[in-house]
């Protein structure tokens, strides 16, 4: 793969967007000092095109399109390990999770889409039933990500196991649940929350 | 609390307990039953939004839990949470609603109530290891597990967020080793008990929980333990349900199996196979036992 230079100048420093992400994940990505302890003790770096030490890199220069081009922040586990030990306490996992909410509001271009497919259908689960049902939710995902055959030698033994179940009840208070993401979306649309 | 041994919780068992992790719950209820701890289930609650929630849009993460936090309300005593993510979800929940105000408002109005910030969030192993101590949980042992080598597996969730007191040290708890050996069980030292499984990758990319998993069983098997215990059910379903897969794939072979923590417990308090839900356990776990002389 032939690499692309990176320039840098005024123009192609956005900060604006790196000040977004410190709203939203309440940490300062200024603080970083690149010593690496994020990536060296992080479980998914293998998986991801810049290790999360880089992420940050990237932001401080301004250069977010690149991680929102790629697939890293949708590699992330999650597991915290770079927060609990970063030396200077740059809440990295929070960053993480600012960088997949942009993203994901943009809806912009993004290298893996297994993952996001997999948070829509989660949280649309939870928006209808209130709880989440693992075999409607890895049914639906084989269906919609064209996986017809994923897993399905598991199938039979989780049944016999009853570990999956076939039916379900829904939460008898869906309305409240309803209420919950209908603000959300309202508060989002008159401009009261991010 | 009505007196000093009656110990009465809140219960919040989360999704997986009433799908795939079923013996979780089961030898969760069967156990405190048997330890005389009262567990009322918190009626109609949500799930707690987990990793896809918090992972592409933290208000409504927040929200879910915090609505979660104020159904908890109805019910007396601290709140009990089996599953490590639903738990460091409520936890860090409490942590950024008290740190910063403008989140706080915004999600009173989403769930439109205040927002419980004061509630006790506890896990399985906090109160059977503190609340109940280890002492008294000694006194209930009626058939130690002894012999048997555990490698206690914490994964990820369980002592984090780091910011607010927690379970246990975040890097070298020793909780779950605590329990076990009062408990009369043999507990080894090894290198991947922190270590992420792969979590809820195994949806959507499970060659991720294959390899990660992988190690975890590679770390356990060489330091000699006869099996895994776990706290969380997503950790669970990667080592349990996935093991068979992954001894395919690695072209090895462990046949290691993942219990719960309440199930050993159980166990060794003189609860039957059946009352623990050993039977759902997909690495089957009875010739182990039946060679310990534990069944």
């Amino acid at each position: 793969m032939k690499k692309k230079k990176m320039l840098l100048s005024a123009e192609t420093m956005d900060v604006s967007f790196v000040r977004k992400v410190e709203a939203l994940s309440g940490t300062s990505v200024r603080r970083c000092f690149q010593c690496g302890k994020c990536s060296a003790g992080c479980p998914m770096a293998t998986f991801m095109e810049h290790p999360p030490n880089r992420v940050v890199r990237l932001l401080q220069l301004g250069q977010w399109q690149r991680i929102l081009a790629g697939r890293s922040i949708w590699y992330c586990a999650s597991c915290e390990t770079c927060s609990t030990r970063c030396p200077n306490k740059v809440h990295l996992a929070s960053i993480m999770d600012a960088l997949r909410k942009l993203s994901w509001d943009a809806e912009g271009p993004s290298k893996e889409s297994y993952v996001q497919l997999a948070n829509k259908l989660f949280l649309q689960n939870i928006r209808t039933y209130g709880r989440q049902y693992e075999m409607r939710l890895a049914a639906v995902f084989n269906v919609k990500s064209g996986q017809f055959l994923k897993d399905l030698m598991l199938g039979p033994k989780l049944i016999t196991k009853g570990k999956l179940k076939m039916f379900h009840q829904k939460n008898k208070n869906m309305t409240e649940i309803e209420k919950i993401f209908s603000r959300i979306e309202e508060m989002r649309k008159n401009g009261e929350a991010l | 609390m009505t007196s000093e041994n009656t110990l009465r919780y809140a219960y919040y068992p989360g999704c997986s307990l009433h799908a795939s992790a079923g013996e979780y719950d089961l030898s969760t209820r069967e156990l405190f039953k048997k330890l005389n701890i009262g567990l009322t289930e918190v009626p109609d609650w949500f799930c707690c939004g987990a990793t896809p929630a918090h992972n592409v849009d933290e208000l409504l993460s927040l929200s879910l839990c915090a609505k979660n936090l104020e159904l908890a309300q109805q019910v007396d005593g601290d709140l009990a949470v089996a599953c490590a993510a639903c738990f460091s979800r409520l936890k860090t929940t409490q942590h950024v609603l008290s740190e910063s105000d403008v989140k706080r408002q915004q999600v009173e109005k989403a769930i439109d109530a205040r927002v419980e910030l004061n509630a006790n969030v506890k896990h399985l192993l906090d109160i059977l290891a503190r609340d109940l101590g280890l002492e008294r949980l000694g006194q209930a042992v009626t058939k130690p597990l002894s012999g048997l080598k555990v490698a206690c597996y914490y994964g990820c969730l369980l002592t984090r967020p780091t910011d607010v007191p927690n379970l246990d040290c975040v890097e070298a708890p020793t909780i779950m080793e605590d329990v076990l050996k009062t408990v009369g069980a043999e507990t080894v030292a090894w290198s991947h008990r922190l270590e992420c499984c792969g979590a809820n990758f195994t949806l959507s990319r499970p060659g991720v929980v294959l390899q990660l998993s992988h190690a975890i069983l590679d770390s356990a098997k060489l330091a000699g333990a006869d099996c895994i215990m776990v706290a969380c059910p997503l950790c669970h379903g990667n080592l349990d349900i996935r093991q068979k897969e992954i001894e395919g794939v690695y072209d090895t072979q462990y046949a290691m199996p993942v219990f719960y923590i309440t199930q050993l417990v159980g166990l060794a308090t003189g609860l039957e196979a059946d009352k623990l839900g050993l039977d759902a356990l997909i690495v089957n776990p009875m010739p182990l036992l039946k060679e310990k002389g534990l069944l």
